[in-house]
């Protein structure tokens, strides 16, 4: 009877058992791909990606010279006719509102490190965990009245979001990783005071051992935005539209 | 004999062991990381997020290729500047902010804890801070809203949202609780964003904050109503 006993406990153990395995199994086959080893896998993925690096820059390069050539025949037409010059100019003053017009000025930089990895117990952990802390930086700015901000080089636009995806951020759609650089064009020490307030958000984050470094720029370069927004579910109300 | 000899053998396998780890790990780490299903899943996630990238440009090109072809037209006459510049302007209008907007989306009413508390209770989990407010907003764009205000400020890339004792200040105006927050966009999304359990927005919820979202099938959102005055700033390549 005891052994009956043994034998039923050792035959659940391995259906169990089998189920777990099967199931890891099944699992690590979906990520990889049948009869794949996974360092195979990892070399076509960075073959892959590299690819596509390629690709984007070939695009990006394109789109600047089609841009620039826009940009020519633009001025060549605007020049014949006052009334459209005005208009030009306007067209250039809602761009930069808009974000869709890349800007120089001073300001300052803002250059957040992760905190360096414990090496006694061996984790750290990454601004990714806490985005909420850019978000911040950035109302700093504004409530500064910084004029145009960008974050690792993608244009702080109306619509910009700030997502955690993975062990990465992306912004405008665009992956980044840490350290995060802000560069905001502004009053430079009405930019700089307001971050290193004390208790300020600067202060913030070295309570959390952030490396953060402030510094006051002449010249820094904001790029334009590169995402299309398209509104689908807004309209504009028409009285206000003149 | 008999005694000796386990330990003589533990030892001998001890120290192979020992040879064994260390060349293996002087030779390996250096070359190859440890390839995890993790770090290939990430890898995969990477290269969507270019392609994502890619389309969007490819975007861009048909778009500046289709003006191209409309300045061309102006060039042998069919068309005039005016109109296209016309054009142009009321496109960043709209995306700059400069024009009301309406459209089904949500609108969210946050407020303090409204529990009676006894003097002295330190209230800071009871109040809606910035953080709060920035959050939720995020979360709104990455649902991809298309217009926010809060109390009828429009929420623009220059807001500022920021704690000033008893109130927020959002473009250099004050506001207080309840506050108000409109969003144009699809609107289910926009209500899961901010209400799918492990958001940020279901993270008000265990301070008991309050926190209601109702879905509407138009909302008004004002235009920007200050005034836009770039000093500091000015398009690259013009020196003045």
């Amino acid at each position: 009877m005891k052994k009956f006993k043994e034998y039923i406990a050792l035959t659940i153990v391995s259906i169990l058992l089998g189920i777990i395995v099967s199931l890891q199994f099944k699992t690590v086959n979906k990520t990889l791909g049948e009869g794949i080893l996974p360092t195979q896998r990892a070399q076509q993925l960075a073959t892959e990606l590299k690819k596509a690096q390629n690709e984007r820059d070939l695009l990006i390069n394109k789109v600047d010279e089609l841009e620039a050539k826009i940009k020519q025949y633009e001025m060549s037409e605007v020049d014949k006719n006052i009334y459209a010059e005005n208009l030009y100019n306007d067209t250039m003053k809602y761009r930069m509102l808009a974000g869709y017009l890349d800007l120089e000025g001073p300001g300052v930089v803002i250059e957040i490190n992760d905190p360096p990895v414990d090496l006694e117990y061996g984790f750290g952990y990454s601004i990714i965990d806490e985005l909420d802390l850019i978000l911040q930086v950035i109302s700093v700015l504004n409530a500064a009245d910084a004029e145009a901000i960008s974050i690792n080089d993608q244009r702080y636009t109306s619509f910009t979001e700030i997502e955690k995806a993975g062990n990465h951020i992306e912004i405008n759609g665009v992956s980044t990783s840490p350290p995060i650089v802000i560069k905001a064009i502004g009053p430079p020490d009405t930019l700089e005071s307001a971050l290193n307030l004390k208790g300020g958000i600067v202060t913030i984050l070295r309570n959390y051992d952030y490396l953060v470094q402030v510094n006051k720029e002449n010249n820094i370069v904001i790029p334009k935005s590169r995402k299309i927004k398209e509104f689908i579910y807004a309209n504009p109300v028409d009285e206000n539209l003149d | 004999m008999k005694n000796q000899n386990p330990k003589i053998i533990l030892t001998f396998f001890s120290i192979m062991i020992g040879i064994f780890i260390s060349t293996q790990i002087k030779m390996k780490l250096e070359t190859i990381t440890p390839i995890t299903i993790r770090s290939l899943q990430t890898m995969k996630a990477e290269i969507n997020a270019i392609n994502n990238e890619i389309a969007e440009l490819n975007n861009i090109i048909k778009m500046k290729e289709e003006e191209l072809a409309l300045l061309e037209n102006i060039a042998k006459g069919d068309d005039n500047i005016i109109n296209i510049l016309l054009e142009d302007i009321q496109y960043n209008k709209i995306h700059s902010g400069q024009t009301s907007l309406e459209g089904p989306g949500i609108v969210i009413k946050m407020y303090d804890n409204p529990a009676e508390r006894y003097f002295g209770f330190d209230l800071n989990e009871d109040v809606i801070h910035d953080v709060d407010i920035l959050n939720i907003i995020n979360d709104l764009r990455i649902a991809g809203a298309e217009a926010i205000s809060i109390n009828n400020e429009r929420v623009l890339s220059t807001s500022e949202i920021k704690c000033g004792g008893p109130v927020i200040r959002i473009n250099g105006r004050s506001s207080a609780t309840p506050f108000i927050i409109k969003a144009i966009g699809d609107p289910k999304v926009l209500y899961a964003a901010v209400n799918a359990p492990g958001t940020y927005g279901d993270l008000l919820k265990i301070y008991e904050i309050g926190f209601e979202t109702t879905i509407e099938d138009s909302i008004y959102i004002p235009a920007y109503t200050g005034d836009f005055d770039f000093r500091y700033a000015k398009p690259l390549g013009k020196d003045d």
